[in-house]
């Protein structure tokens, strides 16, 4: 949202990984340093394995930008309802 | 045009013709649904999206479904689907000569032929439609074979799952020929004050969530989701988009409702209609049963308030086979007039305009709908006043 001032499903650098029959819901994080960063129940990995993406007129988040943490303040922290989602240092 | 397209697609299913108007006012949705009706006819069917319908704003998920003075709500992802795909609102006028689905994505809208739609249930058609199509994230908005014989008992599916329908609008599609309406899109939305949104919108969703404390699904909305058969079944909860609390909650019935992957080509039923499951429990069904019966009355396209009521006639007690087999009698179900959505808040008018605004009526009627509460939040988004 910050980039272009609108809304839009279609630049966020954080998805959903929904993948029902693979037995496991995650979060896609594509990183500047680490590329994507896939976070599972059974914990973290990287690599391109994850090109899955979730939410309406989503888009492979390897199309997307890499996450620049919002100038230091994550907007998916910040209005993440559950606080699935957490920044630290 | 902040959180509008500014346009309005329009397809003659007589002809499969399209075409598109402009749409100037970012006015609440009841009033250009009224307008569109006039404009193109009686007949038509209106999809609209709300003023906030995609905004940051919690539960702005709401889309709407109108016929004549029939009016449904569309939620889930298919509200704001229906606005990424590029239009505001979509009018269908006519009847088709023969089965087929709107098909609407990136400012396109067609009509393509379904022959075979009679014999697909609404489960059937969703999952047909979203493989011909190549993508698993079309939200589709389906009849079934009672939606096809025109019953006034019958509902739609919103992406397989039923409880938006409770007004009959099953028939409007059958006695058009029109098997389903399918949305998709990455379109996006131009907001005015895109800091203050998010500020203002991160704020109300914090202060909503202090007051409510945890959330339980559907039972945060309705205590017979409480009972100890429904929870032992729950596999998880799922929320429309922007619902900091949903009150949907997946039950696995076939398989082991622990395991988080889906074995079984039809594991369970993702439930929200409440009426359904009253009157489920009050004709004497375990909620296994319940859900059972809730998912043949989706794939059928039938309203589950009216097939439980008649199962009931005569004052036995109803099991899944009964009411399998009234399912194939549609003639002896009438429907029932018992709203959903539509009981969430004490007005009409209330509900109206939280449905013109695309806000999902049962959240705010939990977190206490004020139209001044959300209006600088609102106003952010739009730029301009609300009223």
């Amino acid at each position: 949202m910050h980039r272009d001032s609108v809304l839009t499903p279609m630049t966020s650098s954080i998805i959903l990984h929904i993948e029902d029959k693979a037995n496991y819901f995650g979060l896609v994080l594509k990183t500047k340093s680490e590329g994507l960063l896939l976070g599972r129940p059974e914990g973290a990995s990287s690599g391109q394995q994850a090109s899955g993406s979730g939410g309406p007129g989503a888009k492979p988040i390897l199309l997307r930008e890499a996450c620049d943490l919002c100038d230091g303040r994550p907007k998916c922290a910040s209005i993440c309802p559950t606080q699935c989602i957490t920044a630290v240092d | 045009m902040n959180m509008r397209n500014g346009k309005i697609g329009i397809i003659d299913l007589s002809t499969g013709v399209s075409s598109e108007e402009d749409f100037v006012g970012d006015v609440l949705t009841a009033g250009v649904l009224r307008a569109l009706l006039a404009k193109h006819g009686p007949d038509s069917i209106v999809l609209g999206t709300g003023l906030l319908t995609g905004s940051l704003i919690p539960a702005s998920c709401a889309g709407t479904l109108t016929a004549g003075q029939k009016t449904m709500p569309l939620l889930g992802h298919a509200g704001i689907e229906l606005k990424l795909s590029g239009f505001d609102f979509l009018v269908l006028k006519g009847k088709a000569p023969n089965w087929g689905y709107v098909w609407t994505r990136d400012g396109i809208v067609e009509l393509v032929e379904l022959r075979e739609s009679p014999q697909l249930n609404s489960w059937q058609r969703t999952d047909k439609i979203r493989a011909d199509q190549g993508d698993s994230k079309i939200q589709v908005v389906s009849g079934g074979p009672w939606c096809d014989a025109g019953s006034p008992a019958a509902q739609l599916v919103v992406d397989h799952w039923g409880g938006e329908d409770k007004v009959g609008m099953g028939a409007e599609f059958g006695k058009r020929n029109l098997a389903a309406v399918a949305f998709r899109g990455m379109g996006e939305l131009e907001i005015a004050d895109p800091e203050a949104h998010f500020e203002g919108s991160v704020a109300l969703m914090k202060g909503h969530l202090s007051r409510l404390g945890p959330n339980k699904g559907l039972q945060s909305y309705y205590e017979g989701a409480g009972r100890e058969d429904f929870v032992s079944l729950v596999h998880r909860y799922i929320g429309c988009y922007g619902c900091p609390f949903p009150c949907r909650t997946y039950l696995k019935t076939e398989e082991d409702p622990k395991e988080m992957r889906f074995m079984h080509k039809e594991p369970g039923y993702l439930h929200y209609d409440v009426p359904a499951l009253e009157m489920a429990t009050q004709v004497g069904l375990s909620s296994r049963d319940a859900t059972r019966v809730l998912t043949r009355c989706a794939q059928a396209g039938a309203e589950p308030v009216a097939v439980l009521t008649a199962a009931a006639v005569g004052g036995g007690r109803p099991d899944v086979a009964s009411i399998e087999s009234l399912l194939s009698r549609r003639a002896d179900v009438k429907p029932v007039n018992k709203g959903n959505f539509e009981s969430s808040l004490p007005s009409l008018k209330d509900y109206e305009t939280c449905l013109g605004l695309g806000l999902c009526p049962r959240y705010w009627a939990k977190v206490g709908f004020d139209i001044r509460s959300l209006s600088s939040c609102a106003e952010s988004a739009i730029g301009h006043t609300l009223q």
